[in-house]
């Protein structure tokens, strides 16, 4: 539960990184520049010159083999800096969906592109309000794929869609397409958090431009797929979720208010310990799920949903409680508090909301 | 039988004293004292000690007799003399048979080791060898009626007058003084500031006149704390342990020691009549697809579980960071308050559960083991006011671990 020489070596070499080159001004300066894209592609491709695609991708496949701990590490720095890039869409959701679902040969043919930060594919899962991946409409029962799938993360500047679909036997399949592939239209909407997230319409999109993943255990691997994306998602949130109460309680440190610094208020100082209690406590539940998956322990399913719902949680306190501690301050768009705010509201949707993460939690124990 | 050693043991000697402790106790403890233990049947020592049965007495007289009551003691004052990792293998070998623990005294978790630290030799000899034959039982007098978190405030009074202290005061929240021997007290000797400076630690044996205790009923309907009083109590001098006016240290060791006993006998706690889940679903009923039919309970127990979980996770995290060397202190801080709410709220959700059967504790038509969760429900509310309130655990979260600036409080 705790990162090895080497992983503890790469995480400040990624933070450093961030901070240098990816601060929260420059996620703001893309979005001013209505640029759809939702990522700087110089920025993903220094990233790629870190090997990050690579990150938890078998030796054997030119991967690094850094570990689930390793890469929830550098989702946490990711996340201090709210970074907009192609880390959970391609190297998360769209590798390990192949890795778990492709048959060898389909995994030789289009893993290298991906590893090498070549291409970048996304994973098309949500079909429309919410995060429900057992309900799944989008089929090519007519012997053409139809339907539309929501919050497709970096739809529009994905090279691939590994697509969540019926297959005309009625069992869950992946289709594996190219984006430009006819047919396929993407509607691509910058989110609230800038990040960005698009709507795909599949209308009549030809058998013979579609791959179907054919591995051993293709609705064992789209599970398996979810739980490492979810638990990676909430590695990120925790440390957005670290850096705003950092800079909450920093603040509270400096502002004088009736002659006194705000942080020596017993009722603050509670709030903030509160707060920190519950970081550490979800944090923990993270850092098991992580090191789950780098065992390959069994009973995944349980924590990566514990990990989501506690980070969800956390993550929307500390956010809302560090908009309330920074007074006017905390509203103004001069500040970043509101965008972790907003980040923490669009992240509790992706891969599942409290809600569902404790339904399926009793699910899974019977209850 | 063993002798103790100071350097560490060969692989081979610690695998022969493995073997030799488990052939002692699969001879010595009868099978009876190999079952989880329930609160009515731990042995407690002192004047008045009772045995459940004749299994039990047979058992703490064997481990009392080979000092197993104290393992890491020194042979002279009762115990085993084991060093760590001897003291290790007993607590495996213990656990692996189901070995109930011999003997419960907080003369043993508390009181023991600061004597060790601070003690002089005559009370070494009188007080541990006591504790460890189960022949003097304890109690602890910190509290006081105004000075609860605020401990250092303490007001009871022990005057110099000579060859004895002359004590007048009161503490409260002394757990069991009722059936204790002894009780160990912290006092005021100096009006000096920091209060701090002092306090002195002294031993009273509550036999002499003037000494009274009586039980407080608590909303659990059981007496588990008692108030002392102290009215014009003669205590001889040699009962000071350490400096006169260096009680706080004192103390501090005895701390230490509370928390590292209490949880070695966590995992030897009787078991519940039933687990959450199963008895949610006695209470509440499922759906054909196993869904308790309460969906908001259903909800908040995933959420209480989820979180029960990560409890324990934060304490593997500390575990492996100690391991690691890569210590963050701030983790340990955090323990208490959540460990203790998180109980609590365990509690409510059983409450909840229960329903109609939740609603008294003394029901004969309720099951035993029913009545004995609410109980539980509510004494458990002490467990965020005893040893440090949640408001000062929160205190200490922002001081220590935050950083957070010095208000006009001083806790």
């Amino acid at each position: 539960m705790i990162l090895n020489e080497e992983q503890a070596m790469l995480r400040e070499t990624v933070a450093q990184f961030f901070a240098e080159k990816a601060p929260i001004s420059e996620l703001r300066s893309l979005a001013a520049a209505s640029d759809e894209r939702g990522y700087d592609p110089q920025l993903w491709s220094e990233m790629v010159g870190l090997g990050l695609p690579g990150i938890t991708v078998p030796e054997a496949h030119d991967g690094l083999e850094f570990g689930w701990m390793g890469l929830g590490a550098i989702a946490q720095e990711a996340g201090r800096c709210l970074v907009a890039s192609p880390l959970l869409s391609s190297v998360v959701l769209a590798q390990n969906l192949l890795l778990n679902c492709g048959s060898d040969a389909q995994i030789a043919t289009y893993l290298p592109s991906l590893v090498s930060g070549e291409a970048t594919a996304t994973v098309a899962l949500d079909e429309g309000r919410f995060f429900n991946p057992d309900a799944v409409a989008t089929s090519d029962a007519s012997g053409t794929l139809n339907g539309q799938k929501d919050r497709v993360l970096d739809a529009g500047q994905s090279a691939y869609v590994f697509c969540i679909a019926k297959q005309a036997s009625g069992e869950r399949g992946i289709a594996l397409f190219a984006s430009s592939t006819e047919g396929v239209s993407i509607e691509s909407r910058c989110m609230m958090d800038l990040h960005s997230a698009g709507s795909i319409r599949l209308d009549g999109v030809p058998a013979a431009d579609i791959v179907w993943l054919t591995g051993d255990d293709v609705e064992g691997g789209i599970q398996q797929t979810i739980d490492q994306a979810t638990v990676v998602l909430a590695a990120e949130m925790m440390g957005s979720a670290r850096e705003v109460l950092e800079r909450t309680v920093a603040y509270l440190g400096e502002r004088e208010q009736f002659d006194v610094k705000l942080g020596t208020f017993q009722a603050l100082q509670h709030r903030c310990a509160h707060m920190y209690c519950e970081l550490e406590l979800a944090e923990s539940a993270v850092s098991a799920a992580l090191t789950a998956l780098d065992h390959s322990a069994p009973n995944i399913g349980l924590l990566a949903s514990s990990a989501k719902a506690l980070a969800n949680d956390c993550f929307t306190l500390i956010s809302s409680e560090a908009v309330q501690l920074h007074g006017g301050m905390g509203v103004t768009e001069e500040m970043d508090i509101g965008l972790f705010l907003k980040r923490s509201r669009v992240c509790n949707l992706l891969l599942g909301s409290s809600s569902y993460h404790r339904d399926r939690y009793a699910r899974l124990r019977g209850f | 039988m063993s002798q103790p050693e100071s350097h560490p043991l060969s692989k081979e000697a610690l695998a022969e004293f493995r073997t030799d402790i488990a052939g002692w106790l699969e001879a010595n403890c009868p099978l009876s004292q190999r079952q989880p233990i329930v609160r009515e049947e731990q042995i407690w020592g002192g004047r008045r000690r009772v045995f459940p049965s004749q299994d039990a007495q047979q058992w703490f007289e064997a481990c009392r007799d080979r000092g197993f009551t104290a393992p890491e003691w020194p042979v002279e004052y009762g115990g085993a003399g084991l060093n760590s990792e001897q003291a290790k293998v007993l607590k495996q070998e213990m656990t692996r048979l189901g070995c109930r623990p011999p003997l419960y005294c907080q003369g043993l978790w508390m009181l023991g080791p600061a004597l060790l630290v601070y003690g002089n030799e005559a009370q070494k000899r009188e007080h541990l060898t006591a504790i460890c034959r189960g022949e003097i039982r304890w109690a602890q007098g910190y509290s006081e009626p105004s000075a609860g978190s605020d401990l250092a405030n303490l007001k009871t009074k022990a005057e110099d007058c000579g060859d004895h202290f002359l004590v007048n005061g009161t503490k409260i929240w002394t757990t069991k003084a009722d059936e204790a021997d002894w009780i160990f007290c912290l006092v005021r000797t100096s009006d000096v500031t920091p209060k701090q400076a002092g306090i002195s630690f002294l031993l009273i044996d509550m036999a002499t006149e003037g000494v009274s205790t009586s039980p407080i009923p608590l909303i659990s309907g059981e007496s588990e704390f008692c108030q002392t009083f102290f009215d014009n109590v003669k205590v001889p001098k040699t009962n000071l342990v350490g400096e006169l006016n260096g009680g706080w240290a004192v103390a501090k060791e005895l701390l230490k020691h509370e928390r590292k006993m209490m949880s070695a006998f966590e995992g030897m706690l009787e078991k519940p009549a039933m687990e959450l889940i199963e008895l949610a679903d006695y209470a509440v009923g499922s759906d054909d697809q196993e869904r308790l039919n309460d969906v908001e309970l259903r909800s908040d127990m995933s959420r209480h579980l989820m979180r029960e979980t990560a409890l324990g996770q934060l304490g593997e995290r500390i575990y492996w960071q100690g391991k690691a060397k890569q210590i963050d202190p701030r983790l340990p801080l955090l323990m208490k308050h959540l460990g203790t709410s998180e109980a609590q709220a365990k509690d409510e959700l059983i409450l909840r559960a229960l329903g109609d059967e939740g609603l008294s504790m003394e029901d004969p038509n309720v099951s035993a083991g029913l009545r004995k969760m609410v109980k539980q429900w509510a004494f458990n509310k002490s467990l965020t006011i005893a040893g440090g309130t949640s408001e000062v655990q929160l205190n200490i979260i922002a001081k220590r671990a935050l950083g957070m600036p010095s208000g006009e409080g001083k806790s």
